[in-house]
């Protein structure tokens, strides 16, 4: 029988270190996901996957039994998200209008990696713009929903805010998606056709 | 009820959360609002769009598996198997199995008579005469260059200090001539007030005899 996330920091709690190895086996990929999708970033993205594991680590022995193991993870790499982004913003100090004429690059530190291009299509790289947009608290909402499949107490409990505030900002951010993606001309799953000259 | 009202109700049938009795409140509520009703199917085709941002496939490649969970494929780890029991095998009848540069060999029969001591010891001696033979043809290297270089290094190192050094106290030196110059114009100063001030008391003095003199040659 495969262990649950629990039986795992239990194990890990009581001197199993390789219980750990396990946990990263199972969460690396989704944790290195929502980084990615949060600051749009192949490298950062895994150098703040590894730096939320080590805290993760460093913090398991201390973990409550009460929490949601998945919640506490998520909890830890938005948090380094979240630093890493305030960092940037200091050096950026980017507004929403550089955003909107620039797209998702500008929400970078430079270009978006060869690979990140290569590997895009022109409809992802429209949506990853207008998620780059949104303002972070309702990015992080949309992102764990959408994306990640977490339940609205679950990412209440991982955000550490009321389930009516999870609702109000994933209605919110979804609205000016919609209202993003339709002035880039995609309108509901298909391209709104652009007017000749 | 209102649309502000069916919101969270909206939200939790659009991810498929709410169960039954939330399904039954919106569809109720969308009968006679034709707004939620668009803005729901909005909703579908927004999360229609979201959908197609795609993770980079190097971020949705699988982690290679730690090499220590790795296992062997049966054939291999049966072969593994057969050499360890036969080498324990082998060993437990006092064959020796020894591996170097000429590769693996066996040596079947029984290791421990008297024969097989002494041509043990004799290799052994071989051995070490060998290696006792190369490591006298070593010669050792001639450092005498490199002791020059460190030598030179040391002078060098030497003269730098002595001419820090000799800087230092030049400057030290210049700062004491200074603070001495200036010390000894303080002292001048202070001498020329009091010089200044007795003059003046004296002149006074004098003032006043000559008063007192004109006074009394008047009385």
């Amino acid at each position: 029988m495969t262990p649950t996330d629990e039986d795992l920091v239990v194990a890990f709690q009581s001197g199993d270190i390789p219980a750990f190895d396990q946990l990263v086996r199972r969460w690396d990929r989704k944790i290195q996901g929502v980084i990615y999708r949060l600051v749009g970033n192949h490298d950062e993205a895994r150098d703040l996957s590894q730096e939320a594991f080590l805290k993760a680590y460093r913090a398991l022995g201390t973990f409550k039994k009460e929490a949601r193991f998945s919640s506490w993870l998520y909890q830890i790499a938005i948090n380094a998200t979240r630093d890493r982004l305030r960092r940037r913003r200091r050096r950026t100090d980017l507004s929403l209008d550089d955003v909107e004429e620039k797209g998702e690059s500008s929400l970078r530190d430079g270009a978006p990696s060869a690979l990140d291009l290569i590997e895009s299509s022109d409809l992802s790289r429209v949506v990853a713009a207008a998620m780059a947009a949104l303002p972070e608290e309702q990015r992080e909402v949309v992102i764990l929903k959408e994306y990640q499949g977490l339940t609205f107490p679950e990412i209440a409990e991982t955000l550490d805010v009321p389930l009516s505030t999870v609702k109000t900002r994933l209605y919110r951010g979804l609205g000016q998606l919609r209202i993003r993606l339709e002035r880039q001309g995609i309108r509901g799953g298909a391209a709104v056709p652009v007017p000749s000259a | 009820m209102d649309c502000e009202a069916i919101r969270d109700d909206m939200l939790d049938v659009l991810y498929g959360e709410g169960g039954e009795a939330a399904a039954r409140r919106v569809e109720a509520h969308q009968a006679t609002c034709g707004d939620c009703r668009r803005e729901m199917a909005d909703l579908r085709r927004l999360r229609a769009d979201l959908s197609h941002w795609r993770l980079p496939e190097s971020l949705l490649a699988r982690p290679a598996a730690p090499a220590r969970s790795r296992r062997l494929p049966p054939g291999l780890a049966a072969a593994a198997i057969l050499i360890l029991a036969s080498t324990a095998g082998l060993g437990l009848a006092g064959a020796e199995v020894r591996y170097d540069h000429s590769g693996l060999s066996v040596r079947l029969g029984h290791g421990t008579d008297a024969r097989s001591l002494a041509d043990l010891e004799r290799r052994h001696r071989e051995e070490l005469a060998a290696l006792r033979a190369e490591l006298a043809a070593v010669r050792p290297p001639d450092d005498r260059p490199l002791l020059r270089t460190v030598a030179d290094m040391i002078r060098e190192s030497e003269s730098r200090q002595d001419e820090a050094r000799l800087a230092s106290l030049r400057v030290l030196q210049q700062r004491t001539e200074t603070q001495r110059q200036y010390d000894l114009a303080r002292m001048s100063a202070g001498l020329s007030y009091l010089d200044g001030k007795a003059g003046l008391q004296a002149a006074r003095t004098t003032e006043l005899v000559g008063h007192l003199l004109q006074a009394s040659q008047q009385k």
